[in-house]
């Protein structure tokens, strides 16, 4: 068990109760913790059990988010077409980038995901038809019940609560196995059959298409969709949530979402030198708990 | 007579000038427990990479069963029946020792791509038989790395024999051990080889491991084959005497590496 038994169902039951008593931004901000844990436990595929460092990892999120938002404003393709398309557009820039990219490894692996990432963040920045530019796009709502803020929740809720018990299933899977042997040794790996580029390249797919969703739903929450989250810096986003709640468990990540976003939400009301306070706290944990967060809670490595 | 099922052909390779594969050629037969030697940078690793896929030769053919395999991936040709072992033993060291049986034949048998079944409880059987067999039993869920050097190396043999292979390269499969375990060592692979009808080609610093279980040895020196023959043979052959000048040869006529 990733934890305790009773935590999971304790945790949902939370989360289902808890919006009523919230306000809007609150919910909000509950919002980011549920879209981010997605995104971290996806780049944590890659990284914890693939052993792949994609800097530019912020890419298939925003991928994921432009494309619902061209398709839903742009295109006029409807929430739902939108919805569902936007993730594949994500997993097939996916399938694009990770063919270049995973015949090399470490440092070099992660550099040219980050080219990928500058390119995707220039095209979008300067394609004022079709993305609006600078400005992003904007106007991204969904009519109806769903359209309200305590709708998303528990909307995204649903999604990501499947999608996050689809990763946990993928991460025992054969293919999990496979992922973490190749990690181990990729000689090994090589000599027991496994064609070791076809699983990382898979690895890399699947991973896409959840930051891909996650990405979906960080625009629906906003109703826009921004360059920035094709920047450079917004690839820090998931390398810190990751490293920060745990990188050797399946919970780490999303553990480190709730953390990231929460120290987030209260410095901004404080400073404006709120990433000076986190980076400063960063280091003290990484120094401290060197596994990530989540090591106070389990014991347990990978699955 | 039984039949050749594995054959080298002039195969070449260079290395930054080096000619570490100069027109290798081997022959090796079904069942035959078959001993590559040479003094070091003979070419045995070279060659030992090139059958197993880890390097491909500049020049040459390698067939296995009628099938031209040069050049093929070490993944590929684990599917066509070719496992090895590595001088430095070579497990997955973070996994389990059960799961690293289990991953091997979840790959042998292509369900490596299986996203939603638990692995956890694939191949049970079939992996407590190969455990079994290497002497490994019980020790499913010790984490792989943390096993003695001798284990690892059964683990790695286990493993080796997930896809019940035609052919299995044992490169060095003695190398870190004192010299007394060498012999049960390589005792304990040879009586499973016979057991399981396996061809095996292995290369050895060891004279008295490879006179104690070769079925033939290949002797290697700069790059090529010098000599070819049943142990006696390669005994008393005055150029393996030669290349092998300054070591030791004991009163049963083995060589006997000082450098050891």
């Amino acid at each position: 068990m990733i934890m305790r038994n009773w935590f999971i169902p304790l945790a949902l039951a939370v989360l289902l109760l808890l919006p009523p008593l919230l306000s809007d931004f609150r919910i909000f901000i509950l919002i980011q913790i549920i879209a981010f844990a997605l995104y971290a436990v996806s780049f944590n595929l890659l990284l914890g059990y693939g052993g792949m460092l994609a800097f530019g990892y912020a890419t298939f999120f925003g991928l994921g988010a432009y494309a619902f938002g061209i398709l839903l404003v742009k295109v006029g393709a409807g929430v739902v077409i939108s919805m569902v398309a936007a993730p594949f557009v994500a997993a097939a820039a996916g399938a694009l980038i990770a063919y270049f990219c995973i015949r090399l490894s470490g440092i070099y692996f992660g550099m040219l995901t980050f080219a990928f990432q500058m390119l995707a963040y220039s095209t979008f920045l300067k394609s004022y038809d079709f993305a609006g530019g600078d400005g992003g796009l904007r106007g991204l709502v969904i009519p109806g019940l769903l359209g309200t803020p305590k709708g998303i929740y528990y909307f995204a809720l649903t999604v990501v609560t499947l999608c996050l018990f689809l990763l946990w299933r993928i991460v025992q899977s054969p293919f999990g196995i496979v992922l973490r042997a190749q990690r181990n040794n990729e000689r090994k790996s090589l000599a027991i059959g496994i064609n070791v580029d076809f699983h990382k390249w898979s690895a890399f797919v699947i991973s896409s298409f959840f930051a891909g969703v996650a990405g979906v739903f960080w625009a629906i929450a906003n109703q826009s969709v921004f360059p920035d989250w094709l920047d450079w810096r917004a690839s820090a986003v998931p390398i810190v949530m990751t490293i920060l709640g745990g990188t050797t468990s399946f919970a780490g990540p999303i553990l480190g979402a709730a953390i990231y976003v929460i120290l987030q939400t209260v410095m901004t009301g404080f400073t404006e030198y709120w990433a000076l306070f986190m980076g400063c706290l960063i280091l003290v944990i990484v120094m401290l708990m060197p596994q990530g967060v989540i090591h106070l809670f389990e014991r347990r490595h990978h699955a | 007579m039984p039949e050749a099922i594995f054959h080298v052909q002039d195969v070449h390779k260079h290395f930054n000038g080096v000619h570490a594969a100069a027109g290798v050629a081997l022959s090796v037969e079904k069942g035959e427990f078959r001993a590559v030697i040479g003094p070091n940078g003979a070419g045995k690793s070279t060659l030992f990479n090139i059958i197993s896929g880890f390097v491909v030769p500049d020049r040459g053919r390698i067939t296995f069963e009628g099938r031209d395999i040069t050049g093929q991936p070490p993944h590929r040709l684990f599917h066509n029946g070719i496992s090895r072992t590595f001088q430095i033993t070579s497990i997955l060291a973070e996994l389990t020792v059960l799961e690293n049986v289990q991953v091997a034949l979840l790959s042998r048998h292509r369900r490596t791509f299986d996203l939603l079944r638990r692995a956890a409880t694939a191949y049970l059987d079939k992996s407590h038989t190969l455990l079994e067999i290497v002497g490994l039993k019980g020790l499913d869920a010790m984490q792989a790395g943390t096993l003695s050097h001798g284990d690892q190396k059964r683990l790695e043999l286990a493993v080796a024999m997930t896809n019940e292979p035609r052919l299995l390269l044992l490169d060095e499969p003695t190398a870190g051990m004192a010299a007394r375990e060498r012999i049960e060592s390589i005792g304990v692979v040879h009586r499973i080889a016979r057991q399981h009808g396996l061809t095996v080609i292995f290369t050895e610093h060891d004279m008295q491991v490879v006179f104690a279980v070769a079925d033939r040895i290949s002797v290697l020196h700069q790059g090529r084959i010098l000599t070819e023959g049943r142990p006696e043979d390669v005994r008393n052959n005055r150029e393996v005497q030669e290349i092998y000048l300054g070591e030791q040869i004991d009163a049963h006529g083995c060589f006997q590496s000082r450098s050891l």
